[in-house]
């Protein structure tokens, strides 16, 4: 940080401004972003226009030790999210009770559907106390903006029911031995769906383990808009898992990987959600009674933008086949944003979705 | 042990996943080893990079390739492949010392050492344990006496790591459980080498005032077992372990090039002296000159990086 000095009061009148723009933007922020937006046309003070994104980058399976990995930059904004799986056995789970069938057999009608939640087998994380910025420091528990977006994005995970339980589900087909007498042999397969004969003898398919994910986002830079980065994150490293075959052991009595790569199989995901935060920035820094004030909608906030604005709206839309679903809408503070302004803000979400889900789906 | 401030995983407890060819009696079965293809005193490709985290002071990124195993042309599963090392730095000052601290007349370094979760084969906590609490005091150690604390009375500056995929202490078929005598952990000392010198960029790309740049260098006196008969150790540069079968010593320093000092200096394993007339095998002297001639490698590649930052910012200016 090196020290300014400015130069002395200049007596010409015609001189322009005595400080560079990073002594006004640290000295008066709000007449700094003020004074770009108020012209027509309006830009922002990173030369963006309100509705105009930042492009993202993003890089899919550089961690060696993670079954699927994505680095993304959306701008300043760095984030890395390794997915790990490990194994849940069945037995672990307290109060299990043993789930047999084959899939798609009316699992759904006995409740099951919350799986995946219940058991807490998708396991997010944020991590911002990596020195990715000034304000998060190492050392220190998780402070609020950490928790809050970890939970968001576990509720986000979960509600958007992106990826399907039977995905995450290890059956075992115990061999039928009431043939063995003729054959004698001793087959311990996964399941096949070819042989699915209804004998009242043959001993059912049975859960069991579970794949849990556990899902880890580290910030490398934090440049604004953590929420948008970390998702993004989270979809394009769950494209890229490659859950090794498992299979019940019942010799060892436990579960093998097999490392065949042509084994593994991907994750295939329902939709591909995609999340876009936008702030609003007032012209009046404090309320002066009612009237009619001017407002702007900035999409996709840095640092210096969120510091100066205290309301924000996160939509997550999904466009996939062509109509758009809405997964989530969340508006925090200020009084500012009503209908008109939500469907300009959905819009402008469309638009980024097909970008985003263009780069995300390779 | 729950951490209430994060969500945590089933109450029941998860394991990684074990892999049959783990199990697999069949010698033929089990991929081979990856061999070191490099002479002795050759280092790994470097990849150096500052400027990453634009908010902080200064950064720097450090990428080692990872070792290739020559036989499988096949890209591997994520758990049966060997890792390079990806660090990241970050150092934020320096800045002023809160009221309450006691004054000091030279700035306080505080080094933080965080391993990702998803860094090694063994999934790790969000809390810092012993080995990291170690790296980030040998790396204080080496900083320390490099940086010019006089200039900052009453400040402190932060050195934060964070690995984000870190060298492996073993190849992964010798961990299965035959042996009971775990391995040393010499992967640490691949990554503290690594953590000196990505810190040292960092510091540089802070603009913070420095006597010379040190690099870190890591030497080992590896015995590859084949067969009845043991081989003589070999001296090797920038070791892989789990490249080779067995690391008798291995050793670290920090190094500062433009003075011929050492800051920091870190030996483990066995090892005799100059004194000794033990034939063949490697002296504790020879060691730690080898590692130093590992560190000047780094120090090229270090100035190389740091160049390209000045040209950057004054390019910029």
């Amino acid at each position: 940080m090196s020290t300014l000095t400015h130069p002395p009061p200049s007596t010409n009148p015609q001189s322009s401004l005595s400080f560079p723009r990073e002594t006004f933007a640290k000295l008066s922020p709000h007449p700094y972003l003020l004074a770009h937006l108020t012209p027509n046309p309006s830009k922002r003070a990173n030369s963006r226009t309100a509705t105009q994104f930042r492009i993202p980058h993003i890089n899919n399976g550089s961690l060696t030790h993670a079954e699927g990995s994505a680095v993304v930059r959306i701008g300043d904004t760095t984030v890395v999210c390794g997915i790990r799986g490990e194994i849940l056995l069945a037995s672990d789970v307290p109060n299990y009770r043993v789930t047999t069938g084959a899939p798609g057999s009316g699992l759904e009608e006995r409740g099951v559907e919350e799986e995946a939640r219940e058991l807490d087998l998708l396991v997010p994380n944020i991590e911002l106390s990596t020195g990715c910025s000034p304000q998060f420091l190492p050392g220190q528990a998780p402070g609020t903006l950490a928790q809050s977006l970890s939970t968001r994005v576990y509720s986000l995970l979960h509600s958007s029911r992106i990826i399907d339980n039977e995905e995450l589900r290890i059956w075992y087909e115990p061999p039928d031995l009431s043939g063995m007498g003729k054959n004698g042999e001793d087959e311990i397969m996964e399941d096949s769906d070819d042989d699915e004969e209804d004998e009242e003898d043959k001993p059912e398919r049975e859960i069991k383990a579970f794949w849990t994910l556990y899902i880890d986002i580290l910030f490398i830079s934090l440049d604004g808009n953590p929420f948008d980065a970390a998702w993004a994150s989270i979809l394009s490293a769950l494209h890229d898992v490659r859950l090794p075959h498992a299979y019940w052991d019942p010799d060892r009595e436990m579960v093998l990987c097999s490392d065949s790569v042509s084994k593994s199989k991907k994750l295939s995901l329902r939709g591909c959600p995609v999340a876009v935060s936008t702030v609003v920035f007032r012209a009046k820094e404090k309320r002066v009674g009612k009237g009619e004030e001017k407002y702007w909608v900035l999409v996709d906030p840095d640092t210096f933008e969120e510091g100066l604005c205290d309301e924000c709206v996160t939509v997550v839309v999904d466009c996939t086949g062509g109509k758009t679903k809405m997964l989530g809408i969340e508006k925090v503070g200020g009084t500012v944003v009503g209908r008109g302004e939500m469907r300009g803000i959905v819009g402008v979400a469309e638009e980024r979705w097909k970008e985003m889900s263009a780069l995300i789906n390779g | 042990m729950t951490d209430r401030r994060r969500i945590n995983g089933p109450s029941g407890g998860t394991s990684t996943p074990i892999y049959s060819s783990y199990l697999a009696k069949d010698p033929k079965e089990i991929p081979e080893r990856p061999t070191r293809t490099r002479p002795p005193n050759v280092l790994r490709k470097m990849f150096l990079k500052t400027g990453v985290t634009p908010s902080a002071s200064g950064s720097a990124y450090l990428e080692l390739e990872a070792s290739k195993n020559p036989n499988s042309t096949a890209p591997g599963l994520a758990s049966l492949s060997t890792s390079g090392l990806k660090l990241t730095c970050t150092v934020h000052g320096p800045r002023p010392l809160p009221k309450s601290a006691p004054f000091s007349p030279h700035i306080i370094l505080t080094t933080h050492v965080k391993y990702a979760p998803f860094a090694t084969r063994k999934r790790r906590g969000y809390l810092r344990d012993n080995s990291e609490r170690d790296l980030g005091v040998h790396l204080e150690t080496a900083l320390r006496g490099v940086i010019i604390g006089d200039r900052w009375p009453k400040s402190g500056v932060e050195v934060i790591i964070t690995i984000l995929e870190g060298e492996e202490d073993q190849w992964w078929g010798d961990d299965i459980g035959r042996g009971a005598i775990g391995a040393a952990e010499w992967g640490m000392m691949s990554v503290l080498s690594g953590c000196i010198t990505v810190a040292s960029a960092a510091i540089a790309d802070a603009g913070i005032d420095c006597v010379d740049v040190v690099a870190g260098g890591v030497a080992a006196v590896v015995r590859s077992g084949n067969g009845g008969k043991a081989p003589a150790p070999a001296l090797v540069l920038d070791p892989i372990p789990s490249e080779h079968k067995e690391i008798v010593a291995a050793c670290i320093v920090g190094y500062l090039p433009g003075r011929d000092e050492i800051t920091d200096l870190w030996v483990k394993g066995e090892i005799g002296h100059d004194n000794d007339a033990s034939s063949g095998s490697a002296s504790y002297e020879e060691l730690a000159d080898n590692a130093v001639q590992a560190a000047l490698g780094s120090h090229r590649v270090l100035v190389a990086a740091l160049k390209e930052t000045a040209d950057v910012k004054l390019g910029r200016l």
